[in-house]
């Protein structure tokens, strides 16, 4: 009998805790929720953020090409005081968009690419209407090893071949040596690979996956790694990962354009794509501390990019992001 | 008399409680029993389930699996000989440096060694075999492989290779194979050796002639169950083998194994019931079957082989 009590006892105090803690959820929704927008601004169209007063969790998946920009983000954005948890998975812009709009897990995709048309779908089948946020602009590096010594500059053919069809060099460009090309690729999951798929092969997948000597990896080090050991080596990834182990690589110059700020902010390097966040309305409005986040974020992404690697995007751009925060915030501030 | 009635009472309260207890503890030693068998009829289910979904999508063959050399799911190339190639090899190149040396350190420790540096050696044997797979995999990443390349030339040898992951495989698995057959040889009656020696052999014909034959049961299970390990081995190979499926017999090469490629297929996280997804229980059935046939094999070998001594 004195164990039932006990028992009891247990369930009953387990429960209150557990009660205790939807109460504590459903302080959201009031007033209370956006106690962190600060009365001054210092940003043209967003209200200012105070970290100190964001509550709640909040979950970021998507592309590793996103992945360093918002680790620095969120660093800061502890830094200045916010408390809570903000987990941040690198998995890919595919694998990111699974989790946002197909399973419905996380509360932003991080992404590398637009998002696509059947992604869009399946989250508006989860109630969630995508809303892009565009942070800036990444630029592919072409890289090879320093000890590499006969190329500088490849064309976008040239590329098709070395990544393609080509078993040695010479295969390619007959004054190249006859030696194996070892390529080292991003996985079939990154916005990466798509995105170089895109513009060197015209989105056909099987030649790249059908080239012999190829490794692939969702993991930017392992490919470093990979070029950094062999003479004959080549592979691309996000300019940032480049910026990280430019004393361990060398870069190509891409239809004899080398990458750049100045090169990607005129668009005539053929390698550079832009940078997204996803989220939806919805997700926004019951969550405050993402909308807090993504504010934040617009803010002041523009003073942390170039320190990341990437080029900011063009002001309209991100002006048109914050925008859509400001419209998706509509009628709750 | 009434307290005679008392103590009877007493008596015959006290056993029903001792046989409820009984009862009770019985049923839950049996339930942690039944657990461990739940589990593994559960992971057959589930890998079955979704291997079955694999093979019945319509868009591969028992055949083509069986049969290509070119494993490329995105691109509908289903042959698993490249994996299991590259698994073959790193296991084989593990056993290649663990047996030799595992067993030497056996017959070192059971016969040569005095009791005060066995009782030093054995739990550093420990520690070897405690250290995380992770490491190890590192481990081969920037120190064997550096040294390969010192040795058979900076570019024969490539950065992931499948030399370098199953030599660290093989040292991952020598303490196993050494402290397994160590029991197996301590395990030989002093009787059969006392006899030899009597006959006038000396230390290194009785370790060799008498000791290793009569506990060539325990080694092979031994060798076995590091196989068994060695193909089942993950970390290392994702980190050093290589991160794209190559049909290759050279082990200076970069060649996915079946668990690597599980390994990167799954950190991606890709869709459900895509047949990327459904490969990877594929090769997992397969792997879980190759295993168990291994361990089957071992046990028949110690059934079979067993000198029974007394």
């Amino acid at each position: 009998m004195k164990k039932i009590l006990v028992l009891l006892f247990l369930l009953t105090s387990v429960s209150t805790v557990f009660a205790g803690g939807d109460k504590e959820n459903s302080c959201a929704d009031k007033p209370g929720a956006y106690s962190w927008i600060l009365a001054e601004s210092d940003d043209s169209i967003l209200p200012s953020v105070n970290p100190l007063e964001v509550k709640g969790a909040i979950t970021a998946a998507g592309s590793s090409t996103v992945y360093p920009l918002s680790e620095r983000m969120i660093e800061r954005f502890k830094n200045e005081g916010y408390s809570g948890n903000i987990t941040l998975d690198s998995i890919g812009s595919g694998a990111g968009f699974e989790r946002w709009a197909v399973q419905a897990e996380s509360d932003i995709s991080n992404a590398s690419r637009p998002i696509k048309e059947k992604e869009v779908k399946a989250a508006r089948g989860n109630g969630r209407e995508p809303i892009e946020f565009r942070l800036g602009t990444d630029a592919l590096a072409v890289v090879i090893n320093p000890k590499n010594n006969f190329i500088t500059n490849v064309t976008l053919q040239e590329l098709a071949i070395i990544f393609g069809k080509a078993e040695k060099w010479s295969d390619v460009n007959s004054s190249w040596p006859n030696e194996s090309i070892k390529r080292y690729i991003p996985g079939t999951d990154s916005g990466t690979f798509d995105y170089f798929v895109e513009e060197v092969f015209d989105k056909d997948k099987k030649p790249i996956l059908s080239a012999s000597n190829t490794q692939l990896s969702e993991d930017d080090n392992v490919l470093v790694r990979g070029v950094e050991g062999d003479k004959y080596a080549i592979g691309f990834f996000g300019f940032a990962y480049y910026a990280e182990n430019s004393e361990k690589l060398n870069v190509l110059n891409i239809e004899g354009v080398e990458p750049g700020s100045a090169t990607v902010d005129n668009a005539t390097y053929p390698l550079a794509r832009p940078i997204f966040m996803y989220c939806s309305a919805n997700i926004m409005q019951e969550k405050p501390q993402v909308a807090a986040f993504i504010a934040y974020y617009l803010s002041y992404v523009n003073e942390e990019i170039g320190d990341v690697g990437y080029f900011p995007a063009a002001k309209a751009e991100l002006n048109k992001a914050k925008k859509n925060w400001m419209k998706a915030m509509e009628g709750k501030l | 008399m009434k307290t005679a009635i008392d103590i009877d009472l007493f008596q015959k309260d006290l056993s029903t409680n001792l046989q409820k207890r009984e009862f009770l503890i019985k049923g839950i030693l049996y339930s942690f029993a039944v657990i461990s068998i739940a589990v593994t009829l559960g992971i057959v289910y589930i890998l079955g389930k979704e291997a079955f979904l694999f093979f019945s999508g319509g868009e591969v063959s028992i055949i083509e699996f069986f049969t290509s050399g070119e494993w490329q799911p995105v691109i509908k190339k289903f042959g698993i000989l490249p994996l299991l190639n590259s698994t073959l090899l790193t296991s084989f190149i593990a056993m290649v440096a663990a047996g030799p040396m595992g067993l030497f350190a056996a017959i070192y420790l059971s016969e040569y060694a005095s009791d005060k540096f066995k009782s030093k050696i054995k739990p550093m044997l420990e520690i070897l075999a405690g250290i995380p797979t992770i490491v190890y995999g590192y481990f081969a990443l920037t120190f064997i492989t550096p040294f390969l390349k010192n040795i058979f030339g900076y570019e024969v040898v490539d950065v992931y290779n499948t030399a370098s992951a199953g030599i660290a495989i093989g040292i991952l698995i020598f303490p196993m194979i050494a402290s397994m057959s160590e029991d197996a040889l301590s395990g030989v009656p002093s009787g059969i050796k006392q006899a030899a020696y009597g006959l006038g052999a000396t230390k290194l014909e009785v370790s060799i002639g008498i000791v290793v034959p009569s506990a060539v049961s325990g080694i092979m299970a031994a060798f076995i169950i590091g196989l068994s390990r060695a193909v089942g081995e993950t970390m290392i190979v994702a980190l050093a083998a290589g991160a794209g499926s190559n049909f290759t017999f050279n082990p200076f090469r970069a060649a996915e194994t079946m668990t690597g490629y599980i390994a990167r297929i799954s950190g991606g996280d890709i869709g459900y019931d895509t047949v990327d997804y459904n490969s990877i229980f594929a090769i997992g059935i397969f792997l879980f079957i190759i295993t168990l046939i291994l361990n089957i094999i071992s046990q028949k070998i110690v059934q079979r082989y067993r000198e029974i001594y007394d």
